[in-house]
């Protein structure tokens, strides 16, 4: 007995010893971001003279609202704003496009292989593993030549290039998992190639498709590097815009503007991920039950 | 006319040739049954005639057109598969319609023919359910009435009871059993159950290692298979085969140690090329049975001691496992028999029916 509640005491010194851990390592996470929403609640004195932990005295949104719709970046002063447009402008085609190229070739890597389509697939998948910086000047010269430079066209078409390799893994190896069979069956019913992509393996696909818009939108909207060298000054997506707001400065450095504009930034990529997060998880560990 | 001519098709990949000339011709109406172990090419076999694979040399004719090169639409076919294979985002009524309405089929006509196939499978009330909800047997259905929806000139039939439990599997054989008689259709079944084949089928294909062993129908298959694999495969428990001497043309002698014993043979032409050599001789459990007193009198009946090792009761009859030499033979017995383990009792051999077969080229004399 004595033993036993011995026992007992240990593991719960263990158990605590684990939450604390896992307490601290999440404040620790989370600590950046509080960091970010306090001070943006601040001015700018506060900020100055106060410690960066500290709750603000007087909480306003003035930095907020000047973060969204008066600071300036670089030469214009109209907030982010103006960006949060441009930045949907690429995204939600470039999600779209690359999200339905990926369905497709998936679709035709899983379903309608052909000889040698697994080298095809072996060739695409170097897609996900080269960085970005190697082919920022040979697709500066290909955007030329199609005409597309300094264009959000010519954005849009860079991010679907370099997001089908990922989208294109996502489905293939969702479709995978299809029973060929079900290809088989509507073949025989007098389908054809698109007509069984819509009416058979489409309707299939829901939870692979809320993962690669996840991932995608993710992808695209945080991207800085493609934004800043092929978008021109007409097109800068939010992204862009932060760094600008954040390297323009008259006078004294606004930090808490620069942490409101950079809250506001994330602010989509966040939403997505509360609201959306949880089919995520369900999406990617979809295929891995078998017959699930 | 031929509803299905199969002629000299070859399928190969790469260097694997997994049908090796396969030659068939079946007529409106027929049931045909492939059988085989698996890897012996009858899926593939089935799947070239769907379409669903292409055949590296020969011939498929539908209705006497030529379609070894058309897609699996053009065939006019039908297959139910052994996942059954049903749109799982449609409808049970979707699932039997779609074909139709790919094939431009008006709305109203559809209709008609989904509530038909639905009455005659008694599928009406799962209508408007979803594959998910229903129990194998009427995912099984479904299958089917996509199948007949389209009244298609050939079915094709993969191992549609695989999936089934034992007494589901038995309900559905009849029931596919009936719908052939009743609508006249025309079947080719894959199947690897030599029960389902013997039930089923008009005429039984038997394929081995991608060639056509023996095209028969069943009882020809039972009663003559052309080598010892047929006779081993279709049957349960399978056919005996002791090694024998052939005598004369109606007498063969078996050593059993220092012992001869000697067997009696219905009469057949064939055996003139063997006398004095060695055979083997192929006798069914059935054939061997408890004394019967109206078989007494009759020219190829031998009664035999012989010691039993193992009994099986079966209800309708038991199997006994007899030592015979040093070879094991499966007998089946009358359940009165009385029979004492370890004890000799008394086997009566009914040689009528009895096969022999060439010990070096295992085929049927």
């Amino acid at each position: 007995m004595t033993n036993f509640q011995h026992r007992s005491l240990l593991q719960h010194i263990a158990r605590f010893a684990l939450y604390a851990v896992l307490l601290i390592m999440a404040l620790l996470y989370l600590l950046p971001l509080v960091v970010m929403v306090l001070n943006s609640l601040k001015d700018v004195e506060e900020i100055r003279t106060g410690s960066l932990l500290a709750l603000p005295q007087d909480p306003s949104f003035a930095a907020w609202s000047k973060a969204w719709g008066s600071a300036c970046t670089g030469s214009t002063c109209e907030g982010i704003a103006p960006f949060f447009s441009n930045s949907f402008k690429i995204v939600v085609p470039a999600v779209i496009i690359s999200t339905l190229l990926g369905a497709l070739n998936g679709y035709v890597l899983s379903m309608w292989r052909f000889k040698g389509s697994e080298l095809f697939f072996g060739f695409l998948l170097f897609g996900c593993f080269i960085p970005f910086q190697v082919i920022l000047i040979p697709m500066a010269m290909t955007l030329g030549w199609l005409g597309l430079a300094s264009s959000a066209s010519g954005l849009i078409l860079v991010h679907v290039i370099y997001g089908m390799a990922f989208t294109t893994l996502f489905f293939r190896n969702y479709y995978i998992g299809l029973p060929r069979e079900l290809i088989s069956a509507a073949k025989i019913d007098g389908a054809g190639f698109f007509l069984i992509f819509w009416r058979i393996v489409l309707p299939l696909s829901p939870p692979i498709i809320v993962v690669t818009v996840i991932w995608q939108f993710t992808q695209i909207w945080n991207d800085f590097l493609f934004g800043v060298v092929f978008s021109g000054v007409d097109n800068l997506p939010v992204t862009v815009a932060l760094n600008n707001l954040v390297n323009t400065s008259f006078g004294g450095k606004e930090y808490n503007v620069d942490m409101a504009a950079a809250l506001l930034a994330a602010m989509p990529t966040i939403l997505v991920y509360i609201f959306a997060g949880k089919y995520f998880v369900r999406g990617l560990s979809a295929g891995a039950v078998k017959g699930a | 006319m031929a509803a299905l001519t199969i002629e000299n098709v070859r399928k190969s990949y790469g260097s694997t040739e997994v049908l090796k000339g396969i030659d068939i011709a079946i007529d409106k109406g027929e049931f045909l049954v492939l059988i085989g172990p698996s890897g012996c090419g009858k899926s593939t076999m089935m799947n070239s005639i769907a379409g669903l694979e292409s055949v590296t040399d020969g011939r498929i004719l539908i209705g006497g057109k030529d379609v070894t090169h058309a897609n699996p639409k053009d065939r006019d076919i039908a297959m139910v598969f052994q996942s059954y294979a049903l749109y799982p985002n449609m409808t049970v009524r979707g699932n039997i319609s779609f074909g139709l309405e790919v094939r431009k089929m008006p709305k109203a006509e559809r209709e008609i023919q989904v509530d038909k196939v639905a009455k005659l499978l008694q599928i009406e009330h799962l209508l408007e359910r979803k594959p998910a909800q229903l129990s194998g047997g009427q995912r099984q259905r479904v299958a089917m009435g996509r199948a007949l929806a389209r009244e298609p000139k050939i079915y094709l039939f993969d191992e549609p009871l695989s999936n089934l439990d034992a007494k589901l599997r038995v309900e559905m054989r009849a029931e596919i059993k009936k719908l052939h008689q009743r609508l006249g259709t025309t079947i080719v079944y894959v199947t690897h159950d030599q029960v389902e084949a013997m039930t089923l089928a008009d005429r039984i294909a038997v394929m081995q290692d991608g060639l056509l062993l023996q095209l028969a129908t069943p009882q020809q298959i039972y009663d003559q298979p052309v080598n010892i694999f047929v006779a081993g495969f279709m049957g349960s428990p399978p056919m005996n085969f002791i090694k024998a001497t052939l005598e004369s043309e109606s007498m063969l002698t078996i050593e059993m140690g220092d012992q001869k014993i000697q067997l009696p043979l219905a009469h057949n032409a064939n055996f003139n090329a063997y006398l004095g050599k060695p055979v083997i001789l192929g006798i069914r459990p059935e054939m061997i049975t408890e004394p019967l007193e109206h078989k007494r009198s009759l020219a190829c009946v031998k009664t035999l001691k012989l010691p039993t090792i193992l009994t099986e009761a079966m209800g309708a009859d038991t199997m006994v496992l007899a030592q015979f030499g040093n070879k094991e033979l499966n007998c089946r017995v009358n359940p009165s028999y009385k029979i004492e383990l370890g004890k000799e009792c008394e086997f009566m051999f009914d040689m009528s029916k009895a096969v022999l077969f060439d010990p070096q080229t295992e085929l049927l004399i």
